[in-house]
């Protein structure tokens, strides 16, 4: 016997039939993409649900579009994908860098950037990478695409800002142009690793000048944050020793970590700063 | 005769291609759960909701259908309830007004066609306690220790006492204390466990599964089932890996099993699920290790004092001999006239601590050798100048008496580890806090140095007198080969590979024709528990010699029916005799097998007749022999975040006569990785629950392939002449010292010791964070 047995599962064949499914609660189920975390959830106490939605392999969520100003990845494409994806490797390395830490080869190949970013756990190591963009979210419902800023989408521990008709199609994320990014994971082990904390960067330095800064931080709170108090005290400044140490030492003062069983608040709050240290001094 | 016959070919020595490989690469072996056994009932063990409490009652939920399913309790034990271990205290099942003792422990066992509805009518049962108070971890037992040791309970206390500790710290120049901690480890076999038992007809009873000692659950469950040995068989099905976990749980498995199946006349299996399995199945036994230490300035080690505690869980199981092996190994290494180890077992209300790979050795270890390397800082000598002067060597006497023999490379080991890694030189690169030129990380090299005794503790392998046989027989292929018949278990370690060498080389006959059947108590004598390091050096002597007697029966058949009488000699294969043309093995077996119906070769092992163990005072010959090693472990800190990353492990060492070096090199480099997760990752602790607080492979996290270092691993050869081939004890001692190699290195990165395991980038950032800094 197994927890999983009897789910009745749809596999529609393209996003608009998914749709329809997902329109009416008498045919509505749980999205299902790779499975990666869901199958966990399931044999490990999350009772399953009587129907599930597949959506793996939908035409319309597999598609990757590299555009003028930014970059289309649709929900269905796999961490594995984005780390053969050349294209848009030099336009947006944090991401890139970020999916090539999930797991290991075997769930990058069968786990999403839909499925990371909708189980919203605030250890999804896509989460930090994306937010760092200032990009959107496209959900798709029979009504048409609703998009929602990344920042506004991850609404409280393991919640978002998502309708039961929606489906997310594809993420809106802007290159990255002339910023630098960096992404840095410390988790248990090198490999098949639920981060302690992971930290992604986007600044943008001209002139020995920040001009812009966004860094965001995974697995500190309950949801994916940025740290929007050190981007506004960076921003316009002059990239000094005096102004990273002030920073690393903001970041530590106005961080909220969470204590778990992979890591200590103290650390984690320490840790932040290190980080935002590691990001500046990489320019 | 050819030139080829001189000169038998030898199977000793060389990487033979493991026999069991053939079937696990191909996934076609059968574990438990592969087996499709028809009619087989499931059962799932009921449990105790609370770490401890008086146990009210047990009811069943008068709503439930109970018609289709089993409950066996307590009452339907046949004799005592008792599990017979090392004493008689742990029940079988926790009983009705009685008290329960830790969070998980079973009160019932139910069975059902299905697992489905033994799960769910598990569910339908009220186990009703009243709490009481818990005492959970090793912290706490240890505070009292400190503060009030006379309402400290101890399990089992055993001392060793050597020359005159007062005096040792009198003519010490210098004393130092300090105390070392680890935590729990899981062994984290990748087949979890599982048993089916069978009633049979007779009333006794079948039981096959997933264990490392065949013979326990024959001679420790005869009082609850009141079944005499010969009416409880068990038979080995293939183990995917056990590390000790298989040692003693599968007993009180087969236990659990057998009640209802003894109950209701059906078959009953028991699996477990991997989250059930880890916590409710025994871990490595926490430890809390003190040494206070005296030496003189020139680095003589005048006294050694030392407590180890144990954390043992809630009954004794085998923890008393976990202790013991641990005190042995506290202070064997080193020179020193004057030493008192105290060892205790303490009580807490938790799962009790069990078998894993070390069985203590690695807790000591853990503990000396970090606490030499303080030392040596104390003194302001490097380490390795202070292993190089104190370290034992032939002739000299342990802390329990025992002369050590010549057949000991614990110089060759220490110096060759030194040479091969360039220890110094490391050293003097070594950060102690402070990035040098070219470093981005902070780097340290770290040296551990240790022994392990091989085989029973004592005079133990004289008590048990180990026997086993091999026997001629018809192959699957209708052509006469030999059957190994021992019970030691092969659970990935290489034993049938290794055996068949064994047999092959003794025999002197192709390894084709030689079989090793799963151990079955119903066809093989006892050669003991697969455990201890025991099995190579003891139950290898008894193979070796049980094939020398045999082939000396067939020589002497051969010499009668085929060579009138010339003296007639196996060698690859075939009977030679002078003068005549040799003979296939095949032909004088089959014709030995059609005359006598049967022919084996047998052997008891017996130790020296000089071995000297006294039990009580804990003095003599503690070991019949010893492996030697050391370890060097070099580490990466990164500054920015405390991650360490262990880079280059250099391992040398003594474990007697190789016999399959690349199996001996997979046992190195397996164990060091379960040494490398225990330094610094593998974290478990009692919760406040009673449960253990990482209990799934989400939190409980063991290194992966990407997180092994380089490995260096050398082996030098002192073998057991006492025993041909002459093995001493491989499986444990991988397991032993890395630990305080890494740690040692740590210290070699970030000037600060740590004293307790796992070694986390948050104890590190702890460590370095610390104000007092203290750090001898
Ligand atoms: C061994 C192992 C290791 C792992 N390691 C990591 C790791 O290192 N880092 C990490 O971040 N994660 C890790 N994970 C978690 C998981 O692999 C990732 O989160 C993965 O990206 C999930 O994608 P999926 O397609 O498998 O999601 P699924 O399991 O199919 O779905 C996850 C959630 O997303 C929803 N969903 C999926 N697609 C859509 C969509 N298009 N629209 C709306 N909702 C949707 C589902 O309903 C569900 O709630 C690991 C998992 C395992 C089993």
């Amino acid at each position: 016997m197994r927890p999983t047995e009897n789910i009745n599962i749809r596999f529609p064949k393209n996003l608009q039939e998914a749709l329809r499914l997902q329109a009416k609660a008498g045919t509505r189920g749980q999205l299902l993409a790779g499975g990666t975390d869901l199958m966990v959830q399931w044999v490990s106490g999350t009772p399953p649900p009587r129907r599930a939605t597949s959506v793996w392999n939908l035409p319309e969520l597999c598609e990757i579009e590299v555009r003028d100003k930014d970059i289309l990845i649709g929900a269905g494409v796999t961490h594995a994908f984005l780390v053969d994806a050349t294209p848009i490797h030099r336009h947006l390395p944090a991401l890139v860098a970020a999916a090539g830490t999930v797991g290991a080869a075997q769930i990058q190949a069968r786990g999403t950037l839909g499925g990371n970013v909708a189980n919203a756990s605030p250890a999804g190591d896509t989460a930090p990478a994306l937010l760092v963009t200032d990009g959107t979210v496209l959900l798709a419902s029979l009504g048409g695409i609703r998009e929602v800023p990344l920042t506004q989408f991850w609404t409280g521990y393991r919640q978002i800002d998502a309708r039961p008709d929606e489906i997310i199609q594809a993420f809106r994320l802007p290159k990255k142009g002339a910023a630098r990014e960096r992404f840095r994971k410390i988790g248990t082990r090198k490999a098949q690793a639920i981060s302690k904390i992971m930290a992604a960067s986007r600044i943008r330095v001209r002139k020995g000048q920040i001009v812009s800064a966004a860094i965001a931080l995974g697995s500190i709170a309950a949801t994916p944050v940025r740290l929007t108090q050190v981007e506004d005290f960076l921003a316009g400044k002059p990239l000094t020793a005096k102004l990273i140490t002030d920073a690393e030492q903001l970041a530590q003062k106005t961080v909220q970590p969470i204590a778990d069983i992979r890591s200590t608040a103290e650390y984690r709050r320490w840790v932040t700063g290190r980080l935002v240290r590691d990001a500046l001094e990489n320019l | 005769m050819s030139k080829a016959a001189s000169q038998p070919r030898r199977l000793v020595g060389h990487g033979m291609i493991r026999v069991d490989a053939d079937g696990k690469v191909r996934g076609q072996t059968r574990y438990l759960n592969d087996i499709r056994y028809r009619n087989v009932w499931h059962g799932v063990v009921v449990r105790s909701p609370v770490a401890r409490g008086r146990f009210k009652a047990l009811t069943l939920d008068p709503a439930f259908d109970w018609s289709r399913v089993v409950v066996a309790t307590a009452e339907d034990i046949p004799g005592e309830n008792v599990v017979h271990m090392h004493d008689r205290t742990m029940p079988l099942l926790g009983e009705v007004g009685g008290e329960l003792l830790y969070r998980g422990e079973p009160v019932a066992v139910v069975a059902a066609k299905t697992l489905k509805l033994a799960t769910e009518a598990a569910g339908h049962i009220r186990v009703e306690v009243e709490e009481l108070p818990p005492l959970l971890t090793l912290q706490e037992t240890v505070d009292i220790f400190k503060k009030t040791p006379k309402r400290f309970v101890s399990m089992q206390d055993k001392n060793i006492v050597k020359g005159d500790l007062a005096k040792g710290f009198a003519e010490a120049d210098e004393i130092l204390e300090a105390e070392y901690w680890a935590g729990h480890q899981e062994q984290l076999y990748i087949e979890n466990q599982g048993i089916v038992v069978f009633p049979q007809k007779d009333g006794s009873i079948l039981a096959e599964g997933s264990l490392q000692c065949p013979y326990f659950p024959v001679n420790e469950l005869n009082d609850p089932l009141q079944l005499p040995p010969e009416k409880i068989r068990v038979r080995q099905t293939p183990v995917g890996g056990a590390f000790g976990g298989k040692e003693e749980y599968p007993t009180m498995l087969v236990g659990y099993a057998a009640l209802p199946a003894l109950k209701s006349g059906r078959p009953v299996k028991i699996t477990y699920e991997r989250h059930e399995d880890i916590l409710f199945t025994p871990k490595r036994h926490p430890v809390w290790v003190r040494y206070k230490t005296g030496f003189k300035k020139d680095g003589t080690l005048t006294a050694i004092e030392c407590d180890y505690i144990l954390d043992g869980g809630a009954y004794l199981t085998i923890s008393d001999v976990v202790m013991f092996r641990g005190i042995l190994h506290c202070a064997l290494a080193y020179r020193c006239d004057n030493v008192v180890i105290r060892g205790r077992v303490a009580r807490t209300n938790s799962m009790p601590s069990g078998a894993f790979r070390g069985f203590g050795a690695p807790q000591a270890i853990w503990g000396i050798e970090s606490h030499m390397d303080a030392i040596a800082a104390r003194l302001g000598m490097t380490p390795h100048a202070l292993r190089r002067k104190l370290h034992a060597r032939a002739g000299d006497t342990t802390p329990t008496g025992q002369v050590l023999s010549k057949e000991n490379g614990a110089t060759e080991c220490l110096n060759l580890a030194l040479e091969r890694s360039q220890f110094a030189q490391k050293l003097r690169q070594s950060s102690r806090g402070k990035l040098r030129k070219g470093q981005s990380k902070y780097y340290g090299a770290g040296l551990s140095f240790f022994a392990h005794g091989a085989a029973f503790t004592g005079d133990g392998e004289a008590k048990f007198q180990a026997k086993g046989r091999v026997e001629l027989a018809r192959l699957e292929d209708g052509r006469p080969g030999v059957n190994i018949r021992v019970s030691s278990t092969e659970m990935g370690q290489g034993v049938h590979t290794i055996f068949t060498q064994i047999a092959a080389d003794a025999f002197s006959l192709d390894p084709a024709r030689i079989r090793y059947p799963m151990a079955d108590t119903g066809l093989v004598p006892d050669s003991g528990p697969t455990v201890a390091s025991r099995t190579t050096m003891v139950v290898g002597n008894i193979v070796h010699r049980a094939s020398l007697d045999l082939k000396a029966q067939m020589e002497a058949f051969a010499s009668l029916h085929f060579f009138r009488g010339e003296k007639a000699r196996l060698e690859n294969s075939q009977f030679h005799a002078e003068g005549r043309k040799p003979l296939p093995f095949g032909r004088v077996a089959g014709k030995m097998l059609d005359e006598l119906g049967e022919a084996s070769g047998f052997f008891q092992f017996k130790l020296p007749a000089d071995i000297r163990w006294d039990q009580d005072r804990f003095r003599g010959d503690s070991y019949p022999g010893y492996s030697w090693a050391a370890h060097i472990a070099e580490v990466e800190i990164d500054p920015i975040t405390c991650e360490l990353e262990v880079t280059r492990v250099t391992a040398v060492i003594d474990v007697g006569r190789i016999i399959n070096p690349i199996l001996a090199a997979g046992q190195v480099e397996g164990g060091l990785t379960q040494a490398l997760g225990y330094a610094v990752m593998e974290k478990m602790a009692t919760g406040k629950d009673g449960l253990y607080d990482a209990s799934r492979l989400q939190t409980y996290i063991i290194p992966t392939a990407l997180d092994t270092p380089a490995y260096d691993i050398q082996f030098v050869e002192y073998p057991y002449s006492f025993a041909p081939p002459g093995g001493k004890g491989l499986g444990e001692l991988p397991m032993d010292g890395l630990a305080p190699a890494i740690a040692n290195a740590v210290e070699a990165a970030i000037g600060k010791r740590l004293r307790t395991i796992p070694i986390t980038p948050e104890s590190i950032f702890d460590a370095l964070h610390d104000p007092s800094g203290a750090t001898p």
